[in-house]
């Protein structure tokens, strides 16, 4: 008769003797990054899509949902609205919008030295900003770049951008619903636009050609950058934080100059004294949230 | 290491029973193939995925009954036995069981 | 939307926790019951060696053992993936160890020496609230022999 014995199994064969945490570790990164990488696709795509909604359209979203634009209510605001209006359409004028498309300029009390392009063409200037600019020709760079995002279409592509991701994270986590009511629902949005370095580098590239085509020569497109380059970081982080680094922009416009400029000094247009003026602050304001 | 599934090796003579071995494994197919097999779901057909999944699994299983086997100082298995079974949606549970035995 | 993220945290960790610690005693109890059923031979084997005097009856062990939160969690994402679910890999040995063992002391307190032609069967107790696995339920059965 056979032998007949249960030798012991050594342990370990079916169970595999690896740290559960590692493996989770592992699944949990790669998910994170498949999640990531698929978000930011849908936002490239909604950026690249979005580009297509008419400009007519784009402006009709920006007044149903822009009630927080101020109005002039002033004469010396109405005053300075027209004359930044007026430059505003000067510089337009050299650069080649659509047909369709057209600029608004509002002109903010508000000391935040900023500008900002919005939604429909609508551009606010602060009068923060023109208290630090020496002349017409540092407001003028300010301005061009700003009706540069309207023509390349940023706020939209912004929003565009803004929305998938939102979109994405809140149906994603099931979180979030009411901060996407509040998102969509009210003009807010303003302040979370942002837009990338290589559309800042585009917007700064067109207001020089631009200017160049306006006044004939870039002097003085960099003060505004010179500026805010002295500035304390920690103020201007708002503002610059997207923005390419002020030195590059400087160095930028530098460069851009003398490719372009004829040697010598050019005239420098000054700010019209009753821009400089400034009346009682009014309440603040949403915009400067 | 010689399987069956009847009681002996065919022209071989068993000096030595060492009992009950087993091998199982739990594998799963990616997101994408659960998507395609789904999708054969409505249209019939053999889910070339799921196949693979379940033969891969079956020879892991297999190997780890022979590992056991090996360690205990067998040289045969006979007697051998397969079940499946699903644990979650896409994965399955694939264990071999039989009884080590010594060939002449 | 904290709330949620809270609970589920807090489910991962103790899962991981009690999960772990379950297994180790688990482990340990069956090693120590191994040891002490070592005596009873165990085989998948129809054929009896001629072995005399002797009577048998059916004897079966079985135990269903749910998976905890973190593994399941884990198990969820290896899902995406594909390959082996390891943390399902000891949730099954456990089981079948469990259920062999049960039967072995059934077969003990029948008095027999040896359990013959065993069989064991899986099936999963599945489709809970999110219709991934609840747990597994383990059957081994055999024919107990002992001498008259």
């Amino acid at each position: 008769m056979a032998l007949y014995e249960n030798p012991e199994i050594p342990e370990g064969i079916n169970v595999t003797a690896e740290h559960p945490l590692k493996d989770f570790v592992l699944l949990l990164l790669a998910a994170t990054g498949i999640l990531l990488a698929a978000v930011l696709a849908l936002s490239l795509l909604a950026g690249y899509l979005v580009r297509y909604v008419p400009f007519a359209q784009e402006q009709a979203l920006a007044s149903r949902l822009s009630t927080e634009f101020q109005r002039a209510n002033s004469d010396a605001s109405k005053q300075k609205q027209a004359y930044l209006q007026a430059l505003a359409n000067r510089l337009a004028a050299n650069m080649d919008l659509p047909k369709d498309m057209s600029i608004t300029v509002h002109y903010s009390t508000d000391k935040t030295v900023n500008a900002m392009a919005t939604l429909g063409g609508n551009i606010i200037i602060f009068q923060g900003l023109i208290d630090v600019l020496p002349n017409e020709n540092a407001l003028a760079m300010v301005m061009a770049h700003e009706i540069a995002h309207v023509r390349n279409r940023h706020p939209i592509v912004a929003l565009g951008r803004g929305f998938a991701v939102l979109l994405a994270i809140s149906s994603l986590t099931g979180v979030g619903d009411e901060l996407m009511q509040r998102w969509v629902s009210n003009m807010s949005m303003i302040t979370l636009f942002s837009f990338s370095r290589s559309q800042e580098h585009e917007a700064d590239v067109d207001a020089l050609q631009a200017l160049l085509k306006t006044y004939g020569h870039v002097e003085g497109a960099a003060a505004f950058f010179e500026y805010a380059a002295k500035q304390p970081r920690l103020e201007l982080t708002q503002l610059l934080s997207t923005h390419p680094g002020l030195e590059d922009r400087v160095a930028q416009i530098q460069q851009f100059a003398q490719e372009h400029d004829a040697a010598g000094k050019h005239e420098l247009r000054a700010l019209p004294d009753f821009i400089m003026l400034h009346e009682p602050q009014a309440p603040a304001t949403a915009t400067c949230d | 290491m010689i399987l069956s599934n009847i009681e002996t090796i065919p022209g071989r003579t068993v000096v030595k029973h060492l009992g009950l071995v087993n091998g199982s494994t739990v594998r799963a197919k990616h997101a994408g193939r659960d998507i395609m097999a789904s999708l054969k779901n409505i249209f019939g057909g053999e889910l070339k995925g799921y196949t693979e999944l379940l033969q891969e699994s079956r020879e892991e299983a297999i190997s780890r009954m022979v590992e056991q086997a090996e360690s205990i100082g067998a040289n045969a298995v006979v007697n051998v036995r397969f079940s499946t079974s699903s644990i979650a949606a896409g994965a399955a549970e694939l264990f071999a069981y039989g009884t080590a035995v010594v060939l002449e | 939307m904290p709330i949620d993220l809270i609970v589920f945290l807090v489910l991962l960790a103790s899962g991981y926790i009690f999960g772990q610690a379950a297994e180790k005693r688990h482990y340990k109890s069956i090693f120590e019951r191994e040891k002490a059923l070592h005596g009873i031979l165990c085989s998948s084997e129809r054929h009896l060696p001629e072995m005399g005097n002797v009577e048998g009856t059916l004897v079966s062990g079985s135990v269903v053992i749910s998976i905890d939160y973190f593994k399941r969690f884990v198990a969820g994402l290896r899902n995406l993936f594909g390959g082996r679910i390891s943390a399902y890999e000891s949730l099954l040995d456990r089981a079948r160890r469990e259920a062999i063992l049960r039967m072995k002391a059934e077969a003990g307190a029948y008095g027999a020496s040896s359990v013959w032609n065993i069989r064991l069967e899986t099936s999963s107790i599945y489709k809970n609230t999110q219709g991934s696995i609840g747990s597994v339920e383990v059957l081994a059965y055999g024919t107990a022999i002992k001498f008259r």
